[in-house]
């Protein structure tokens, strides 16, 4: 089954790359005010493990392929504003997800910038988030890895569905195996929430802050504004400095609920999902310098947790790329994500989750401007009985058109 | 009497100059330019990598005339293609095979200019505003496209060729070939890699032949 699907998309990309242009599609003549475009992206992923599928592998399959077609639309009304729309069309945002196959509009925006240079934009619509700077590589052109760093991915004991009856329905969760379907990361990959942002670039500041209807570990379900409104929104925001063009600083915060439901089934009496936040706090670095690009986070999170207390995590990586030739890069990303305690329900505490250690490697080669191929291989190590495979081998051809 | 001796050093000069009749000889005209931008307007999907984006530049052509042996020295310092304003500037540079090209930032932010084109594929990283990255030499005839891989809105393009004769056209078309030697060749107008429009002159001593390109609609294109 899954080799019959490979071999089909196979086909129906080498027949693309011979009728297809290299690049997009412009509607529009460039010389017209209204300027339009369309291109895309096919992404042929394949995901090998030796057990349960880690992170946001949503598949039970130790091998597992998944096709996916990505379509972009660039419409530019003069220079001041801009609409943007991505439809995919793959087994799931996740991979497997929807192993059957499904499309969708993830992203839709439209900014407005007011003036000529970019000092402040106003932006609306369903769109990555603002926090951290792994949102700018995280589509598979620009990401050096298949996968994301472990905050955006590695799926924790957290659910937003129902609240847990007292710490031990909680903490007991930490022996199960990942329950993909109501457990959440700390964020959830772009988290193409819905909602508004302003975001500027001031000489070597940039700042950006945004209002979404759902949290940053919210799943994909939930940036739909149809599917969480916007009665307990999250704010987000950015700070970012550039000492030269080399460096790029910032601090980056949010804080809203993450339960979703109305009402949460399980909520203590009088409380509301409102009461119950998710706030993070995050530093990025990057620098950048030849062929080398080096960039780092350190995310801290706070989940309130109804019926059991505050449950706090701390994740980091550091990541570098490294460009051997005009062709060929590889690429290497340290990760770690550490839990405190939270009452354990019987006068002490316990630890909420198990702590995970995942090293990432990559190469890539892009045979030219529209065709590139990435291998990666991951050892995550956590010490848990319900851990999840240590070893992922990955593979992914993008040709971009 | 002063002006007399300059005069009779000049004529001198040129009577002793191989490349005499060439100084002379000459074609001009124009070519029916698009007037489009090289590049699509910018689109930072996520968050802002530029500052204010300076207008694309225009797609321009560039006029050669193929004379089989010609070949001069290059130029002995490299001829320069610039960053600015997140674009090329020039957008379009035409040189002689051999010829060296650097490529300076003049932003603030980095540029990482890039070609995966077959007659030269190169990648020269991030470079600051005040480091310039080595000189390339271009030794192969043919298109190198240019893309920076920050800036994706942006795009320059290198024509090599194998001729010391040829001209880019200005932005409304007009060209001009100087120091041409006599007998029949071809001329061609390149203005991308479907169109190259081409015409037999006939270069005679002394004269400057008139050459209008009419553009893609009624010439011959390759």
């Amino acid at each position: 089954m899954i080799y019959a699907s490979f071999f089909r998309m196979k086909h129906c990309l080498a027949f693309l790359l011979l009728v297809a242009p290299a690049w997009a599609v412009e509607l529009l003549p460039r010389d017209w005010p209204v300027q339009a475009s369309l291109s895309g992206r096919v992404d042929l992923e394949s995901y090998l493990s030796d057990g349960a599928p880690p992170a946001l592998l949503f598949s039970d399959d130790e091998l597992f392929f998944n096709p996916r077609v990505s379509l972009f639309a660039d419409v530019h009304l003069g220079s001041h504003w801009y609409a943007f729309a991505q439809a995919r069309f793959d087994r799931g945002f996740d991979p497997g997800l929807n192993a059957g196959g499904k499309g969708r509009i993830d992203e839709y925006f439209l900014r407005w910038t007011p003036l000529d240079a970019p000092v402040i934009n106003i932006q609306a619509g369903k769109f990555a988030t603002v926090f951290g700077n792994w949102m700018q590589r995280h589509l598979a052109w620009d990401n050096p890895f298949i996968t994301a760093p472990l905050a955006y991915e590695n799926v924790l004991i957290m659910t937003d569905r129902t609240a847990p009856a007292g710490a031990g329905g909680f903490l007991g969760r930490r022996n199960r195996t990942d329950t993909k379907g109501s457990w959440l990361p700390v964020i959830w990959g772009p988290s193409y929430a819905t909602g508004a942002s302003v975001f500027g670039r001031i000489e070597r500041f940039d700042y950006a802050f945004e209002i979404k209807n759902a949290s940053l570990s919210s799943r994909p379900t939930a940036w739909r504004a149809d599917e969480v409104g916007f009665n307990a929104p999250t704010y987000s925001g950015r700070l970012g400095f550039r000492p030269d063009a080399a460096w790029n600083l910032g601090i980056s915060g949010s804080t809203g609920a993450y339960m979703i439901g109305e009402p949460t089934p399980g909520l203590p009496a009088g409380s509301e999902r409102d009461d119950y936040q998710q706030s993070t706090l995050g530093f990025d670095v990057s620098y950048a310098h030849g062929h080398l690009q080096l960039w780092s986070e350190v995310i801290l999170s706070r989940f309130e947790v109804p019926n059991v207390g505050n449950a706090d995590t701390l994740s980091y990586f550091i990541e570098a790329k490294y460009k051997l030739t005009e062709s060929l890069f590889a690429a290497l990303r340290w990760n770690q994500q550490f839990f405190d305690t939270v009452p354990n329900g019987a006068g002490g505490s316990a630890t909420w989750e198990s702590r995970i250690l995942r090293i990432d490697t990559a190469v890539g080669y892009r045979f030219n401007r529209s065709l590139q191929l990435k291998l990666q291989y991951s050892y995550g190590h956590e010490s848990s009985p319900a851990e999840n495979a240590e070893h992922l081998l990955a593979t992914q051809l993008t040709w971009r058109f | 009497m002063m002006c007399l001796t300059r005069c009779s050093f000049a004529a001198l000069a040129l009577f002793s100059c191989g490349g005499v009749l060439h100084a002379q000889s000459g074609i001009e005209g124009t070519v029916v330019l698009t007037g489009r931008p090289m590049g699509p307007p910018p689109a930072s999907h996520y968050g802002l990598n530029a500052g204010q984006v300076a207008a694309s530049p225009k797609q321009l052509a560039v006029v050669y005339l193929e004379v089989p042996g010609a070949k001069k020295s290059p130029p002995a310092k490299p001829l320069l293609m610039v960053q600015s304003g997140y674009q090329f500037a020039p957008g379009v540079l035409a040189v002689q095979t051999g010829t060296q090209v650097v490529f300076p930032n003049n932003d603030s932010d980095y540029h990482n200019v890039f070609s995966f084109s077959k007659t030269k594929r190169f990648d020269l990283g991030r470079f600051r505003k005040d480091e310039t990255p080595p000189a390339l030499t271009f030794d192969k005839a043919g298109v190198v496209r240019l893309y920076c891989e920050i800036h994706q809105h942006m795009r320059g393009v290198i024509l090599v060729l194998d001729t010391p004769h040829f001209a880019i056209t200005d932005a409304d078309g007009r060209y001009r070939l100087s120091g041409l030697p006599a007998g029949t060749w071809q001329l061609k107008a390149w203005l991308d890699e479907k169109t190259t429009i081409m015409q037999d002159v006939t270069v005679t001593p002394g004269k400057t032949l008139r050459v209008d390109f009419a553009g893609v609609r009624t010439a011959s294109t390759r």
